[in-house]
């Protein structure tokens, strides 16, 4: 009887979860379109931020109310925030696992984040005009020369910039091969890099299941790395590698945290 | 050095820097296509190969019509040839 009502309990969770939480994402992201215009225009009079700054601020908002729809399912946890300060403009890079992982980000403290992102979710008519707003990098399509053009007028006008460094969802939920183009833009303007780790959303919503699935989600921020400490030809690969084994041996530790 | 092992050097040194499977390195292997690099990778892919083989290629217009591995493979071998 003991081991059975833990999975009863789950499996009721689970239908619960699916049944309320796409309806609900749906009326929130609805209720956002319809209320954005109006916030937009009170956020630029009274915080005299530019368009993009605000656009971002509401992403981050929208987020937290993704946040707030999912904790009756979904744990949300956060660790290295309270002793790691994540100073601004940096370039965030963050291991990628679901389609989800973006809307995570809302459990960042800061809001002024351009994502660079592929090409499929500008295709999303209800998110693209925001997207454009916020000046989301479309990576596919402006490549890596417009997105340095790009990110270094983010970075210049104090807004971080945020990559998934392997290119596209895990499969396995294991960390992939790193592509350097963050890691490049870091050495060329300096600005520091601030690798993220999560762990969690590949058992809420992993690629090709689109059913969510109760979740524990933590999201570990680690230490700042200066690309000024990595010089020579081969810079952006030396600091690629060091930031990779850094997340990696963090999202091992995470795993095996979340067994205990 | 034979071209067997300029062969093999150069799956190494790619498959070390770009962390890609070595059973992957064949040489039909398209590099954007099948191998994943994409035009910052093909920039360090020159730099990575100056290095292993103390050459330097950058400046080569043979560089732009490489889309292969094999390409690289015939690349390499004809350079050192040349040099010898």
């Amino acid at each position: 009887m003991s081991t059975i009502c833990p999975k009863v309990i789950y499996l009721a969770a689970t239908v619960v979860m699916n049944i309320v939480a796409y309806p609900a994402i749906i009326v929130w992201t609805v209720l956002g379109i319809i209320i954005f215009p109006f916030g937009f225009v009170l956020c630029k009079a009274f915080t005299g931020w530019e368009g993009d700054r605000i656009m971002r601020h509401f992403v981050w908002i929208y987020g937290r109310g993704w946040l707030f729809l999912m904790a009756p399912f979904v744990r949300f946890k956060r660790e290295g925030f309270r002793d790691r300060k994540i100073s601004a403009p940096c370039i965030m890079v963050i291991n990628h696992l679901s389609f989800f992982d973006t809307y995570c980000m809302a459990l960042l403290p800061v809001s002024n984040i351009a994502f660079t992102i592929r090409s499929w979710p500008f295709k999303m008519p209800w998110y693209a005009p925001f997207m454009r707003l916020a000046n989301y990098l479309d990576l596919e399509t402006i490549g890596w020369d417009g997105a340095f053009k790009a990110g270094n007028r983010v970075l210049s006008k104090g807004g971080s910039l945020l990559f998934f460094p392997e290119g596209h969802r895990s499969k396995d939920g294991q960390i992939q091969r790193f592509y350097s183009g963050p890691f490049k833009l870091a050495v060329e303007t300096g600005v520091p890099i601030q690798p993220l780790c999560i762990t969690g959303t590949e058992v809420l919503l992993p690629p090709n299941r689109w059913w969510f699935l109760p979740a524990t989600i933590c999201l570990r921020a680690l230490h700042q790395v200066s690309p000024k400490e990595f010089t020579g030809e081969t810079a952006h690969g030396d600091l690629r590698k060091h930031v990779k084994n850094l997340m990696t041996e963090n999202l091992q530790e995470m795993r095996e945290n979340l067994k205990k | 050095m034979n071209d067997q092992e300029i062969i093999d050097l150069i799956n190494t040194t790619l498959a070390n820097e770009f962390e890609l499977n070595i059973d992957d390195m064949v040489p039909g292997a398209v590099l954007k296509d099948d191998l994943g690099l994409d035009s910052l990778d093909r920039v360090d892919m020159v730099i990575v190969l100056e290095k292993a083989f103390s050459f330097k290629i950058r400046e080569e217009e043979a560089i732009r019509e490489i889309h292969t591995l094999g390409d690289i493979h015939n690349f390499v071998i004809h350079k050192k040839q040349e040099m010898e």
